[in-house]
């Protein structure tokens, strides 16, 4: 069977039936007429009958993924911030953040690619920006870059704000489990305040995997 | 000619029962200016109120300006809120043909609330409560079901977030005590089940955003969920999956 998670800026593609790894594909490269068999993602109804809920994918993916009763799952996309947190082994709380904490995700990696910046060899700043909102957040960077602070200092602190801002909108759990493509930005994932455990970028597809299961 | 005589009256929150008696005579045709009055568009409100305010107090304003009624029973007590004070001043000023009066429902007399418990669609059930507020008749007595999920809060603006909970959902909060026309029950409007999922919702810049939050918190299968005008994708899916996520 052909899972998929068509997120906005990736999708990322699993056949159950093969040995493969899932497959990251950018989102304006996907085949338009491409069917799939179970599909989430803000994209993804359009490609399949058979569409899960996006917070249900994380949970169940989390669920599968994580083994503690209690635990918050944190996933940063690129266009939007969601949420789970189990206490007890019950859904306790979520949150799904698409319009005011937006735009995150894509603007971090607009910006590494603008300032031709690495950002696994930079250093996470002592302080951060208040950021709500990626597009509203990069008037930060402009300024401060005009006042003759580094425009690598100027992104770390923006990238800093927005962890922060992810961290505070997930109820400032002790400790996040993270999901979606910011696991491999080492700047984004050490600028949390708390610890931090990468589950990677497939922890929807592993959602979908655990429907799948349920439904048998 | 009759149609003539009759007089638009528009009320605000739920007036007490004796104004309700009043209104209950054919000289009356009464408009519930809290819920959408056909496809009036909410922006008109702007000019009189912030549009970060309570959806429901801005429907108040752009239905009374459609409707222009010829009274309205605004009910300023505790059991509506502090924004309908404002609220009524502002119509004074923005409707002077309109008559204002200002009421502060204190009844106590226990209703009931047989639709809150009964199977049937939410959606439905929420409209069947609102509804109420113009009956002054004893209720029927309705069979209650066994709840399997909870929706706690007041009706909301958009009504289509009813759709996503199982007929078996019980109705708790204000929209409870509006169907027992006890609007100001505080103990009413705490009480929840603990024992099956419940959303607790409230409209967002409304004050009871806060009980909401907190008894969401409490409560050991509770999440919290605000919405302003509309309810967007996000929310609807947080309902969606928390129905979901609890086996329902």
């Amino acid at each position: 069977m052909l899972l998929a998670d068509f997120g906005t800026s990736y999708c990322k593609l699993l056949e159950t039936d093969s040995t493969e790894p899932p497959r990251l594909i950018a989102t304006r490269s996907i085949d338009r007429s491409l069917k799939v068999d179970i599909a989430t993602g803000h994209n993804g109804k359009r490609y399949t009958s058979h569409y899960v809920n996006e917070l249900t994918a994380l949970a169940r993916g989390g669920l599968s993924l994580i083994k503690e009763e209690s635990f918050t799952l944190l996933d940063c996309g690129s266009r939007d911030i969601k949420y789970v947190a189990y206490s007890g082994g019950k859904i306790k709380d979520m949150g799904w953040n698409a319009e005011c904490g937006a735009s995150m995700g894509f603007t971090i990696e607009l910006l590494e690619k603008y300032y031709t910046l690495d950002f696994s060899s930079m250093d996470i700043p002592e302080s951060s920006f208040s950021i709500t909102c990626g597009v509203l957040g990069m008037s930060h960077i402009f300024d401060a870059v005009v006042t003759g602070v580094s425009e690598a200092e100027a992104v770390a602190k923006f990238v800093k704000g927005i962890a922060i801002n992810a961290y505070n909108f997930a109820k400032r759990p002790e400790k996040v489990y993270l999901s979606g493509g910011l696991c491999d930005n080492p700047l984004f994932v050490g600028s949390f305040p708390c610890p931090v455990v990468s589950l990677g970028r497939f922890v929807l597809l592993e959602g979908l995997q655990a429907s799948l299961n349920q439904n048998k | 000619m009759a149609s003539s005589t009759i007089q638009r009256a528009g009320i605000v929150g739920i007036p007490p029962l004796s104004i309700m008696e009043l209104l209950a005579t054919p000289e009356f045709k009464i408009f519930d200016l809290d819920e959408p009055q056909g496809k009036i568009d909410i922006e008109t409100a702007s000019p009189f109120l912030p549009r970060v305010y309570c959806g429901i107090l801005r429907t108040v304003i752009a239905n009374s300006l459609a409707i222009r009624p010829d009274i309205i029973y605004i009910d300023t007590g505790s059991g509506k809120c502090d924004c309908a004070v404002h609220t009524a001043t502002v119509l004074e000023d923005m409707l002077p043909d309109t008559r204002i009066v200002r009421t502060k429902n204190q009844d106590s007399i226990d209703f009931g609330t047989p639709l809150c418990k009964t199977r049937m669609n939410l959606l439905e059930k929420m409209a069947a409560i609102t509804a109420t507020v113009q009956n002054t008749a004893p209720y029927q007595e309705l069979t209650s079901c066994k709840p399997t999920a909870g929706f706690w809060g007041v009706p909301p603006r958009d009504f289509s977030i009813l759709n996503l909970f199982p007929d078996t959902t019980h109705i708790y909060g204000w929209a409870r005590c509006m169907e027992n026309k006890t609007p100001d029950n505080l103990d009413l409007e705490l009480h929840y089940n603990p024992d099956i999922p419940t959303v607790f919702f409230a409209q967002s810049f409304c004050a009871k955003t806060a009980l909401a939050r907190h008894l969401a918190g409490k409560h050991p299968h509770g999440l919290y969920l605000d919405c302003d005008v509309t309810a967007g994708n996000s929310a609807k899916a947080k309902i969606q999956a928390f129905l979901e996520l609890s086996n329902i």
